[in-house]
């Protein structure tokens, strides 16, 4: 009896400190299931059950773990909308990435860069560095942006901007992209499924448009999604530059 | 008591010749050898100070390396045993029949010397050559006291100097020419042999041709055929940009977008409409400032074959040839060098004066010591051996061939750019934001052009004047629109690129590289082309049917294979360098070096047996392409 009502208690609690201190509006079933699987750590503070919770979100997917209950956290299911010149969004709005991409790097410059790293070598100005069985793999440098053909991006990142698919817990999904640039974003560090919130952010045709001001980015990654995401790059990248010569045939 | 016996042996009879002029002062007797046209015997007394004091001298040369190592008679025919025998195959050093009366002069010579006085050129082929002439003296007296020579021109001022300031032979660095010619040869004819009797048989355009493999030469071949097919295979891709205009005081001033262009139509369009919904820009920064467009560094040998070939049309080659030749001469110092700063005890104001009585850049020396003489800039890289490549002294352009000619020029007014003033400007930058954008105009007056009035290989002018604005000033652009664009491909490998490569990836040095980029064309690997007509023609790199499918057969051999990279790629050659200057810096022995190096190769080389098939079936593969086009 005791104990049900601490746990109702509980409940309450950990769901508003989610709320309040990550902007993370959690579901009750999520959170039922969640508590659950904690039982055994009855006696664990509220402080560290919070912060079991929010690393559980982080590598959730949103569509599960949070509520569609508040209008207010959700993004606008017509948000692709391009005749809206312009619009904002109060938020916060919690949101997961579906997608990203470097569009200051040509396509065909990632394949490069992805086949340099298939075969175990970086490029670190006009020198051939062999990074299998090289710990030195550090100061691998990127090529320029102003180079239209040899951009030598390495895995390690990538100059941007960068363009994102973000969805909501609602399944909504928006293409957004770094207006300024956002600490975080960059290909190879940034996993797919890792969390951010928006607030106060403006909706311009259709297009979000992410600046650090707007953009916190809470991290994590939905694993099942990050590993078919990295495989499948390269094709992706392939597929899309054989569209792009289709189309000027 | 009758004056002390010196025997002095250089690198090379000019060299040899040249000394013998300055040491003697003129008064020398010329002694042909028997059995050699090329190498005279000069006789003549000389002061040599300190312990020596005066003594009767006989200059003698060499010609290059005076031994060659080689497999014992049961290996050499290539039948004879299985080339991967050939890793431990017993060695032993022999001199070639050609060179046997050089040898053998040298070793009657130094029965009736004290002592032997080494001359070779003063880095590690001649470190080495001189330990082969030590041996074959003491052959002859075995008491002989050994010493050398250390120079890096033929002035006569330096020579005397050298002749007085004997040090002794450096025998690590002997001992690194002696382990990498021990893996050439092994790896080399290893290969070599595999590859010529394995793929010979494939295709009539490859019986009877030797496929050979070098440490060097396979990564040169690679780096050209890994921008052969980077262009062959490049996709070209639209992107687009904003260009924003404004005309002010009746000048046109573009602005350029600071992101320069994006791959994404739709983000950018939203981009510009937003800059043209905020309407009015705002001048963000506006920096006047001087500006200076840098003197070149002292020169070095890989500086010399990369700028030489942008600007001489020479190969790197021909120029090496010249550079060797203007040496020789003694109009030019040392031309294979690392060191990119001169000594501080090196007199540049008397090399300057010499160039006086040139017509085209006499005027210009003059100048410099009527004070324009700047210290030349210092770079980081010092071999302790040579200077950087200098003109020792003026000489008329009717006394060279035409390739000579060109490459004096090319390190005289080189060397008069390092020891004058940076050019000096003003440049001017204006830095708007425009809706959430940033774009900006750079403005440059060139005001005192200094060096490049000599250094003519370099380009620097003033560009269209900016007019004013003030930080924090609004206005509305004249005009923003959108541009559009395609990437295009890179282009195939230039020779100053290739050597480029080749110097940062360790392959070959700066004495080799030339050899090894003439190898792979000899070899039918790669052909030269000529790209673009007139001012702007270049020679590009394309490698052959042959070239690519070595490659390519290499690579798929080691393909999936843990830390086994392909024989085209520098990794084992620059790790096999590297391991070299370990035994200079007497880290690593001889042994040692040579043993790990042939471990790394040798398991290579079972890959390349077992996998052989894939080796030939691209050779099949683009023989057959040949074939059928």
């Amino acid at each position: 009896m005791c104990n049900w009502i601490q746990d109702v208690e509980n409940e309450a609690q950990l769901s508003t400190h989610l709320q309040t201190k990550y902007s993370l509006p959690v579901s009750p079933t999520w959170l039922n299931s969640f508590l659950a699987s904690t039982q055994q750590h009855r006696t664990v503070p509220l402080s560290a059950l919070t912060q079991t919770a929010h690393f559980r979100l982080l590598a959730s997917d949103f569509r599960d773990s949070l509520t569609t209950e508040t209008a207010s956290s959700l993004l606008p299911t017509d948000i692709f909308d391009p005749t809206v010149q312009e619009r904002r969004l109060q938020g916060p709005i919690p949101v997961q990435v579906l997608d990203i991409d470097d569009i200051g790097t040509s396509l065909w410059s990632q394949v490069e860069a992805i086949e340099r790293v298939e075969r175990g070598e970086a490029v670190r100005g006009r020198e051939i560095v062999r990074t299998v069985n090289v710990d030195d793999a550090e100061g691998v440098t990127r090529g320029s942006t102003t180079t239209t053909n040899a951009g030598a991006h390495e895995s390690g990142g990538s100059n941007g901007p960068h363009r994102l698919i973000l969805q909501d817990a609602r399944g909504t999904r928006a293409v957004g992209f770094e207006l300024k640039s956002v600490g975080g974003f960059a290909l190879g560090s940034m996993a797919i499924g890792a969390k951010l919130v928006l607030r106060n952010v403006t909706v311009a045709r259709g297009m979000v448009l992410l600046t650090p001001e707007c953009v916190t980015l809470l991290g994590g990654k939905i694993e099942a999604l990050d590993v078919a995401w990295r495989e499948g790059r390269k094709q992706r990248l392939l597929d899309r530059v054989g569209e792009m010569e289709r189309a000027q045939e | 008591m009758s004056p002390t016996k010196i025997l002095c042996v250089a690198e090379k009879p000019a060299i040899a010749k040249a000394v013998a002029q300055h040491l003697s002062g003129g008064s020398v007797r010329t002694i042909p050898i028997r059995g050699n046209q090329y190498v005279k015997n000069y006789v003549f007394d000389f002061n040599f100070g300190g312990p020596w004091g005066n003594c009767a001298v006989t200059m003698t040369s060499v010609l290059g390396h005076l031994t060659k190592l080689e497999f014992e008679k049961q290996y050499r025919g290539w039948q004879s045993c299985l080339p991967e025998s050939l890793f431990e195959a017993p060695v032993f050093e022999l001199v070639e029949d050609d060179k046997k009366a050089i040898a053998k002069n040298i070793q009657e010579q130094a029965k009736y010397c004290q002592a032997l006085f080494i001359w070779t050129d003063c880095d590690r082929e001649g470190e080495h050559i001189g330990t082969e002439i030590r041996k074959h003296a003491k052959k002859g007296n075995a008491r002989i006291v050994v010493k050398r020579a250390k120079f890096s021109n033929t002035e006569r001022a330096h020579i005397l100097n050298a002749a007085r300031a004997l040090i002794e032979l450096d025998d690590l660095q002997a001992n690194a020419v002696a382990a990498r010619t021990e893996l050439d040869l092994r790896i080399g004819a290893a290969f070599t042999r595999l590859l010529s009797i394995q793929l010979q048989p494939l295709t009539e355009a490859l019986a009877n041709k030797v496929i050979s493999y070098g440490s060097c030469q396979f990564p040169t071949l690679g780096f050209v055929v890994d921008r052969y097919l980077r262009v062959k295979n490049f996709k070209p891709e639209k992107f687009w940009g904003i260009k924003v205009m404004h005309t002010r005081d009746d000048i046109k001033v573009n602005f350029l977008w600071k992101r320069v262009h994006l791959f994404d139509r739709a983000v950018v369009t939203v981009m510009l409409e937003r800059c043209l919904m905020a309407k009015n820009a705002k001048v963000a920064k506006v920096n006047q400032k001087p500006t200076s467009k840098w003197r070149p560094l002292p020169l070095t040998t890989v500086d010399l074959q990369m700028m030489g070939s942008r600007y001489l049309r020479m190969d790197s080659q021909a120029i090496m040839k010249a550079a060797e030749s203007l040496y020789t001469k003694g109009f030019t110092s040392y031309p294979r060098t690392e060191t990119d700063q001169f000594d501080k005890g090196i007199d540049l104001k008397k090399l300057i004066e010499k160039q006086f009585p040139d017509n085209n850049w006499g005027q210009y020396a003059r100048g410099l010591l009527d004070g324009g003489f700047r210290t030349p800039r210092a770079g980081r890289h010092n071999d302790h051996a040579h200077p950087p490549i200098h003109p020792i002294c003026w000489v008329a352009p009717t006394a060279l061939n035409a390739d000579e000619k060109k490459v004096y020029e090319f390190i005289t007014r080189r060397f008069l750019a390092c020891c004058s003033e940076d050019a000096k400007g003003q440049s001017s930058e204006v830095e708007i934001e425009y809706g959430d954008e940033v774009f900006h105009a750079k403005g440059l007056i060139v005001l005192e052009r200094n060096y490049l009035d000599v250094y003519v290989y370099d380009k620097w002018e003033s560009s269209q004047q900016l007019p004013n604005f003030r930080v924090g000033e609004l206005f509305e652009p004249t005009e923003a629109k959108i541009f559009d664009g395609q990437t295009t491909p890179p282009n195939y490998l230039t020779e100053p690129e290739l050597i480029g490569l080749m110097d940062a990836n360790g392959i070959g040095t700066d004495a080799t590289m030339a050899e090894h980029i003439a190898k792979i064309k000899d070899r039918e690997y790669v052909v030269v082309h000529t790209r673009g007509s007139g001012r702007n023609a270049a020679k590009v790199f394309i490698p052959t049917w042959l070239g690519i499918a070595l490659v390519e057969g290499y690579d798929n051999i080691v393909s999936g294979l843990p830390d086994s990279p392909s024989l085209s790629k520098p990794f084992l050659r620059k790790e096999m360098e590297s391991r070299m200057r370990d035994i200079c810096a007497g880290t690593m022995t001889r042994h040692d070096v040579v043993h790990e190096s042939l471990d790394k190769y040798h398991e290579v080389f079972i890959h390349t047996v077992r996998r052989i098939s894939m080796l030939k079936d691209a050779i099949r593969k683009y023989s057959s392409q040949i074939g059928a086009s």
